[in-house]
């Protein structure tokens, strides 16, 4: 299911920061405050309980980004790239981050709402893209049990092709499964699972 | 002790499509500096640099490059908000502060801005609020073509929604535009609680003077049956529609001229004894006013210092009897507390006061506290028309 409820308000969530200790973080301070979020260090927190309803990350492009395990763990939560030095590299590194917005460096703070409305709900989209192509994907790799389920079921029941679609269509929705795993254990455990269809039929 | 002149500039497009509103707020400002020249503060004489842009962007852009570069820390001006975006960055390159003394939408803190008008949480909330209550759920809009009418009807869209209510149309027009005779039709027809109108100047002139014509022609009596309301009509604007059109319209103010207040009375005599020929003092000239005070205010507090910094700092600290009522500028976020108001015009060109908050309620310009954190606002009608 994708959830992209868009978010505007970002009262009561927190800023992560990983960036170095030179960094001047007066003027985000103030705007996360301003927009009543607070801010905290990366190194104060633990990376493992990052939440993405709560955390959105404030990623420091020209500090060190691209070791250590902590690394997958920050594609957890909506990520900004703070960006200082333009160069590939480092625009690189942010994006395989999963930043989906930038601040420049020196941050300026007519821009910090729009990079955080950016990053949450570009965050958002694209977390409900994926949750949609898995789906897809697992639809997909069921298809080939679809297709030997018809197959039986005309086999068995001397049925048409539609008909046989429609019997395993109406099977699964009853059953609240999707339509591809009733064909997967129909085509499993053909006994077990055909008695009600073979009534169905009969009658 | 020696006395020190301060200038400042003052930044109003008295001539354009905004020139009646400018006007007011140009005579607001220094009516605060003659008051306050005049008054017994021998430290410090305010010293206005007048410029006039004529609602040309490419002018304020100009006007505001030569203050700056004579050396002015502080100019109170802008009336729009695409004037105001267009040099915050001159002040923020200067390090100067502008004062911007009118309502405006919000979503905005810079930290070279004084923002002495409203937010949405000071006008267009309490509206609507107001509107739900008294007169229905259902609105339809007309503004003009920019920012101040797309958010403030995004605001609008997404508090009816709340209360199942909807914006049944929106429609937007170019600044100046005065033919409205087919969306008033479409008005007639689709026969909403009432109308949101964030049409500026001449324009809403026009459209109000055209609906009222409209209705009377077809025996509908249209504050009543489709009130207009607006965060925005103030007491010159009544002249400039004329008395046919004037009375019955529902607007959001944090100030009146109405208003039951000493300060207030003291305010509306001194502003007629200035300006006989007017305009007559309203909303956008008490704003101006306020902004020029609370300068001359925070340059006491700072002791002398002009910059940037120390006037911030003292601009949080000084309370200014205005005469809304209390006002203090907020450190967080340097918008001011102001008390919100509802009033219906008269024919008399005032405005009788329905509603006001009993205290100044603090400016929530990203609406952290009066909006939900997810979009609610659905998206515009279908009706939708940029003409």
């Amino acid at each position: 299911m994708t959830n992209t409820r868009l978010v505007q308000n970002f009262r009561g969530q927190r800023g992560v920061l990983l960036a170095g200790p030179g960094m001047a973080v007066e003027t985000l301070q103030a705007c996360l405050t301003r927009l009543g979020m607070t801010l905290v260090r990366l190194g104060d927190v633990d990376p493992a309980a990052l939440d993405a309803q709560r955390d959105i990350l404030l990623l420091d492009g020209d500090a060190p980004l691209d070791a250590g395990p902590a690394c997958g763990l920050l594609r957890r939560a909506p990520a900004i790239g703070l960006v200082g030095v333009e160069a590939p590299s480092r625009l690189k590194a942010l994006m395989d981050l999963g930043v989906t917005a930038f601040l420049r460096k020196p941050v300026h703070a007519s821009a910090v709402y729009a990079a955080l409305f950016l990053a949450v709900n570009g965050y958002n989209r694209v977390r409900g893209l994926e949750c949609a192509l898995a789906e897809h994907e697992s639809r997909k790799r069921g298809r080939r049990a679809l297709v030997k389920a018809v197959v039986q079921l005309m086999q068995t029941t001397g049925i048409g092709d539609d008909e046989a679609y429609d019997v395993l269509r109406r099977e699964s929705m009853r059953r609240r499964i999707s339509i591809e795993d009733y064909a997967g254990q129909l085509i499993a455990a053909p006994d077990a699972v055909h008695t009600s269809t073979d009534q169905k039929q009969r009658a | 002790m020696a006395q020190e002149t301060v200038p400042f500039g003052v930044l109003f497009s008295v001539d354009g499509p905004y020139g009646d509103v400018s006007r007011s707020m140009l005579n607001g400002a220094l009516l605060a500096v003659s008051e306050w020249n005049d008054s017994d503060h021998p430290a410090i004489k305010l010293a206005p640099v007048i410029g006039n842009p004529a609602g040309d962007l490419s002018q304020y852009n100009a006007l505001c490059r030569d203050m700056l570069a004579q050396g002015l820390q502080h100019v109170v001006g802008c009336y729009t908000s695409s004037s105001r975006k267009e040099i915050i960055p001159q002040f923020e390159k200067a390090d100067a502060l502008l004062w911007y003394p009118t309502h405006y939408e919000g979503f905005e803190c810079s930290a070279n801005v004084i923002y002495t008008g409203a937010v949405a949480n000071q006008h267009l909330l309490p509206l609507a609020d107001h509107m739900l209550e008294h007169h229905g759920r259902t609105a339809f809009c007309v503004g003009s073509n920019y920012i101040w009418a797309w958010e403030n009807n995004r605001i609008l869209r997404e508090r009816l929604a709340m209360s199942h209510g909807r914006v049944v149309a929106e429609r937007y027009f170019p600044i100046g535009e005065s033919d409205f005779a087919q969306v008033i039709e479409a008005i007639l027809k689709a026969r909403p609680a009432f109308v949101f109108n964030t049409l500026i100047g001449v324009s809403s002139y026009c459209f109000l003077r055209d609906l009222r014509a409209t209705c009377t022609a077809r025996d509908i009596d249209q504050p009543r049956v489709i009130p207009v309301a607006s965060c925005t009509l103030s007491e010159p604007e009544l002249e400039a529609i004329g008395e046919v059109a004037a009375d019955g319209h529902i607007t959001a103010s944090v100030y009146f001229s109405t208003v039951a207040a000493p300060e207030n009375d003291r305010f509306v005599a001194a502003y007629a004894a200035q300006y006989p020929s007017g305009p007559v003092v309203c909303a956008d000239a008490e704003a101006a006013y306020i902004a020029v005070r609370l300068l001359a205010l925070s340059l006491v507090e700072a002791n002398g210092r002009t910059d940037v910094d120390a006037i911030k700092r003292a601009v949080t600290q000084v309370r200014l009897h205005a005469p809304q009522g209390l006002v203090r500028v907020d450190p967080d976020t340097l918008h001011a507390a102001l008390t919100p108001r509802i009033g219906r015009s008269r024919k008399d060109m005032r405005f009788d006061i329905l509603a006001e908050a009993p205290m100044p309620v603090r400016p929530d310009p990203y609406l952290i506290w009066n909006s939900p954190r997810f979009w609610t606002a659905g998206s515009p009608p279908a009706l939708r028309v940029a003409v």
